[in-house]
């Protein structure tokens, strides 16, 4: 009886397995599993086994039927699966594209001005934005540039009229925020700015974010640390930085920020110059002068000043090579980040 | 600033290599900008005597000369017409690209043989001198390559000068800096202690000095000068920072205000009226021809350096024609001066007149250099140019203050830095560069900066200064220890992001365009003269007229970027800007800088979405009605009407297919499609939709809270109303109309059919609306909803001319 089982089954594997065809099933459902199939003869003999033998033989003859059943299932939708070949049904070709509905794209600076603005805001920075259109005195005065200083060279500014002008850069926004706030302060200032210089390395509308820390006994070492802090998060945590003495008469001891070049790792190349350095920020102390303005007291307070350019992080970060592209709002260019 | 390693050299010991230099340079404050070898090129080209001169038989203007090169004879054919025997020039021998790009061969010019070219400067990118071939006198050996004999080889070096450092506008400024970091000193070319004491007696001339933004004049007479041209080493020191060399007089000036960073002028004494110098301000209507032929009107405010009459020298910026060195001259009177800062800058500014001189004036020049620089320049006028020096002159000195001595606290500097100096180790890196110190406790430091140190007048100035000498990268990183605070809310930047947001979920781009543009945008748009967008605010100075005014609106700049995309073939747009307009207010006060938010919307209804599912309809109308319905809906601002009044629409609109948004009288903005003619000048060939909406209001609007409804109990009943009405009635006012009812049992009405055709007759539409009505109570019968039903059909009947349509 049990050799008959075990027989059966491995018969009914090996059929199961040469079967090709959907219509061959049945057949071979009726042999196996019908009614009036062999197996069901076996099973109804079980009654007439000796009494000791039959829980055995008949757990091994449902174990043999739950199997059958199942492979043979297993086969007829394998079957019908492969069965199923091309139709008029779109849902059949796979092949097809997807109903995918795009997105538009935010602009590549004001999605690097928003990357830039929550880094800071997660160090507790708060953000404020000031006017495009600029008086002298906030540009400029309030900034320890004076009409005839020669740093005014460093801008070339577009002039509204003897009081006004486009504002050269976000700074003011440090004398408008200090005027009216007292500190601890934390704060950055993101927005256009505007200089009349117009070439292949320059537009003569760009964006900086600005960003200033005044609280007691701040210094230079936190400065440095901020910035760490922000260059690991915006390029790469191991991109190396280094500080350069530079001027701006707003900041004592001023520096410009560059990083090691991310097209070359550092070694030199074209982006570079052969330095292996490319320059991302100006940065400095806060002048006791720019205190003096909004009624600080120098000797009391200290702090940092920063600010970026965001269409060369830009440049850095997705590798865009002329600057023209940004406002021509080229629908290639646009559609890529 | 720019300058040669070799020059550098004559002055301190460089003991590194050239980009070490260029290194240290930058960090020390002192940016490198450029770094070249010059005359790398030139191997090919020798020190060459012409031996003979033959006519050439074939041409008039040609001569064959037989030329030796370090005892090897060959032959040239060449044109230049000083080529004679016994000349030293320079050959370019066959194998050799000159900097032009011109390969010498070897060659047969009009039949005779040529075996390389006899060159001229301009040949060899030495100078512009084109002439003739180079006349080396000079030299005895020939056949040595040219580059050797005229030791051209070099490393040009251009420092990016920050404002503060005019110290460093000089070679001996950038050689005190290398100094330090190449443990060195400097070697000066005059040193302090071989300076004469000039007392202005016996004097054939005077010098007056009228005015405070004079501080220091110095002068001396040299008589029995000889103009020539410069000596081959000083030309080619000028020449190596693009300077052209004009006669060894003006080139000696030139030559020692880049060593040491002082201007000079010479004059021709001879015409100075009544030997005398005055400086003075300008008098009113009083003019001056520079040197560069230009008439210049002068103010009042401007100094002048004048003669007994009239003015001779703007001063600290450029000399007169009057007064100027030409190769008659014999005497000449050497001026060593320093002006005020702001006034040189304001001169040159009114005047519009930068020179070298005025560069380092308006910086500040070390008044304590006026001497040495002079007696440097006297020198190489006695040595180079014949001249003979008057043994006394000069030197008014009376304006010129000592630098004043600044406390420097310890503590102070280690606060500010975020470090741990000791005041010992401040000491040492001060007095290395020239900083006196004197330790006045165990705090503070009394710190005396040098003269030519304009810059250091603060003791937060020397805090800098003892952070650039340690190395700004010697400092920690280190994170402020601030106190906790949370920043206000920007509810405009939060608004901006919102809608940023939702834009480009629906698909749109965002453009970012120049906030100035063309005034010729209002007529390309068809405004009336008198529109209130025409009222912009003008730029003094723009860099043309295309930029010139401030924009007041952003939808002529997103046109533009619409017929730009559709030239490059991305026909199908949507673009949307979030940008400031501005609007002026009066002339002292800033304009009004007011947000907007503009979108346009042309060709395919879903750019880039599977044509093979979303076919190629184009989008119209309902499409940017459904961006401001979306927009509202998701900020829940429930206030908008969205009026249809063709009268009011905008000029550049088709006036049917515009609508304006608007809550109790105040304008949100509006949309519609852009007119025909107004996209011809823009050069637009497709239709284009826009949406322009005052993001500033937009925020003013309430907007709905978020607060939970309980969700329905009881099942809904839809019924159907389909009526026939008049063709000029809006579907969408009869559905506004429904809802106006109030009717609590109506739960929603919406448009699912309009259909025109025959069977209903011309002038008329179906309209079929689909109505839910729900109770919270209780499950609705039939009963309940046809008395509802009928009351809505009994509005629609009488109030819309409707009908019933027979089914």
């Amino acid at each position: 009886m049990e050799e008959e089982l075990l027989r059966l089954q491995k018969a009914a594997h090996e059929d199961l397995a040469a079967l090709s065809e959907i219509k061959e099933l049945e057949p071979f459902r009726v042999k196996y599993l019908g009614r009036k199939s062999e197996f069901t003869s076996l099973m109804r003999q079980l009654g007439s086994v000796p009494k000791e033998d039959r829980p055995r033989l008949g757990k091994l003859a449902n174990e043999i039927k739950v199997d059958l059943e199942e492979k043979f299932s297993a086969r007829k939708s394998e079957l019908e699966q492969s069965a199923a070949g091309p139709s008029d049904s779109l849902e059949s070709d796979l092949t097809l594209p997807g109903r995918a509905i795009p997105f538009g794209k935010l602009h590549p600076v004001t999605q690097i001005m928003e990357e830039i603005c929550s880094i800071f805001e997660g160090m507790g920075f708060g953000v404020a934005e000031g006017p495009d259109v600029e008086t002298d005195f906030y540009n400029f005065e309030a900034l320890n540039i004076p009409k005839h200083h020669p740093a005014r060279d460093m801008h070339d500014t577009f002039y509204i009229n003897e009081s006004l002008l486009l504002r050269t850069h976000t700074s003011p926004m440090q004398a408008r925020i200090m005027e009216n706030q007292e500190p601890p302060l934390r704060m950055i200032a993101p927005g256009k700015v505007y200089r009349c210089d117009s070439d292949i390395t320059h537009t003569p509308m760009f964006h900086q974010v600005e960003g200033f820390l005044v609280d007691k006994k701040v210094s230079f070492a936190d400065l440095r640390g901020i910035l760490g802090v922000f260059i690991s998060k915006m390029f790469d945590e191991n991109t190396a930085m280094r500080a350069r003495p530079s001027f701006f008469p707003f900041t004592e001891p001023s520096a410009e920020i560059d990083i090691a070049c991310v097209m070359c790792g550092g070694k030199g190349c074209r982006v570079c110059k052969h330095t292996g350095w490319l320059e991302i920020l100006g940065a400095g102390m806060i002048d006791p002068e720019v205190f003096k303005q909004v009624g600080y007291d120098p000797e009391v307070y200290s702090g940092f000043a920063f600010g970026l350019g965001v269409e060369r992080i830009a440049m850095l970060k997705y590798g865009i090579n002329d600057i023209r592209l940004y406002y021509e709002n080229d629908l290639r260019f646009l559609s890529q980040f | 600033m720019k300058f040669t390693v070799n020059w550098l050299k004559q002055y301190v010991d460089v003991n590194i290599s050239s980009s070490e230099l260029a290194d240290r340079l930058t960090m020390a404050g002192l940016e490198v900008d450029g770094v070249e070898d010059i005359f790398t090129d030139l191997d090919g080209v020798k020190v060459a005597r012409i031996v003979t001169v033959s006519s050439h038989p074939n041409a008039d203007r040609l001569v064959v000369c037989k030329v030796d090169i370090g005892g090897k004879e060959s032959q040239v054919v060449c044109g230049a017409p000083n080529a004679r025997a016994g000349l030293m020039t320079a050959i370019a021998l066959p194998g050799t690209t000159l900097s032009s790009g011109l390969a010498i061969k070897k060659s047969k010019i009009r039949g005779q043989l040529s075996e390389g070219m006899l060159c001229s400067e301009k040949d060899l990118g030495i100078s512009e001198a084109h002439a003739g071939i180079m006349e080396l006198d000079w030299l005895q050996e020939s056949g040595q390559d040219l580059a050797d004999a005229l030791e051209l080889k070099d490393t040009v070096i251009e420092v990016d000068l920050t404002p503060n450092r005019p110290d460093c506008t000089s070679l001996i400024g950038i050689g005190r800096e290398t100094a330090v970091f190449c443990n060195t000193t400097i070697k000066h070319p005059v040193s302090v202690e071989e300076l004469p004491t000039l007392t202005g007696e016996g004097c054939r001339f005077s010098v007056t000095v009228e005015d405070a933004d004079c501080p220091r004049y110095a002068a001396r007479l040299l008589k029995n000068v000889t103009i020539g041209p410069s000596p081959w080493w000083l030309q080619k020191r000028l020449l190596a920072v693009d300077l052209r060399p004009i006669n060894n007089v003006v080139d000696i000036t030139n030559f020692v205000m880049l060593e040491y960073g002082q201007p000079l002028h010479a004059f021709d004494f001879k015409k100075l009226g009544g030997g005398a110098i005055v400086v003075r301000k300008a008098r009113q209507g009083e003019t001056m021809t520079t040197l560069d032929g230009v008439e210049r009107q002068l103010d009042p405010q401007m100094l002048m350096i004048c003669d007994a009459q009239k003015p001779v020298a703007v001063a600290g910026v450029m000399g007169g024609g009057n007064s100027e060195v030409d190769e008659q001259t014999t005497e000449v009177l050497l001026e060593s001066a320093c002006f005020d800062p702001v006034s040189v800058r304001r001169t040159a500014r009114n005047l519009n007149l930068g020179t070298d001189a005025s560069y380092r004036f308006e910086r500040g020049v070390d008044p304590q250099l006026a001497p040495r620089a002079m007696e440097r320049a006297v020198r190489l006028l006695c040595e180079l140019a014949g001249a003979e020096v008057e043994p006394n002159g000069i030197d008014f000195a009376e304006g010129v203050k000592n630098p004043e001595a600044v406390n420097l606290r310890v503590q102070r500097t280690n606060d500010l830095l975020g470090y741990d100096f000791s005041a010992a180790e401040i000491s040492k890196m001060l007095t290395d560069i020239e900083i006196g110190v004197e330790q006045l406790d165990s705090d503070t430091l009394k710190v005396t900066p040098p003269s030519f140190r304009v810059d250091l007048e603060r003791e937060v100035d020397i805090v800098e200064e003892v952070a650039r000498l340690k190395g700004y990268n010697e400092f920690p990183h280190t994170m402020p220890l601030v106190p906790m605070s949370a920043s206000l809310p920007d509810p405009a930047r939060s608004l901006r992001k919102d809608v940023a947001a939702m834009m480009t979920s629906l698909g749109f781009n965002e453009a970012i365009n120049y906030s100035f543009v063309t005034p010729k945008h209002f007529d390309m748009l068809g405004l009336d003269e008198n529109d209130s967008q025409r009222q912009t605010v003008r730029l003094l100075n723009p860099l043309g007229e295309e930029q010139s005014v401030m924009r007041s609106m952003l939808l002529p700049g997103l046109l533009e970027n619409v017929r730009r995309n559709v030239n490059y073939q991305s026909a199908d747009i949507r673009l949307f800007e979030i940008g400031k307009c501005f609007h002026p207010v009066s002339d002292a006060e800033q304009p009004k800088e007011q947000t907007s938010l503009s979108v346009v919307m042309s060709g395919n209804r879903l750019p880039g979405a599977p044509v093979l599912h979303f076919g190629q309809e184009k989008g119209d109308f309902y499409d940017i009605r459904g961006v401001v319905e979306t927009l509202l809906r998701e900020l829940r601002i429930c206030s908008i009407c969205f009026d249809i009044n063709p009268a009011s629409a905008p000029k550049y609109c088709e006036p049917h297919t515009s609508m304006q948004l608007s809550t109790n009288d105040v304008n949100l903005g509006h949309c519609g499609k852009i007119g025909k003619a107004v996209l011809g000048n823009f050069g637009i060939k497709q239709d284009v939709y826009y949406l322009d909406i005052d993001m500033d209001i937009l925020l003013s609007l309430t907007r709905e809270s978020k607060k939970f409804v309980p969700l329905p109990k009881f099942p809904s009943v839809k019924w159907d109303i389909a009526v026939l009405v008049p063709e000029r009635i809006g579907a969408g006012e009869i559905v506004q109309a429904i809802k106006d009812l109030g009717i609590d049992l109506v739960e929603n009405a919406e448009l699912f059919d309009i259909y025109r055709g025959e069977t209903i007759g011309e002038g008329r539409k179906s309209v079929a609306v689909k109505v839910t009505y729900r109770s919270s109570e209780c499950t609705l019968d039939d009963e309940t909803v046809v008395k509802e039903h009928n009351k809505i059909l009994d509005m629609i009947l009488t109030r819309f001319e409707g009908q019933l349509r027979e089914e």
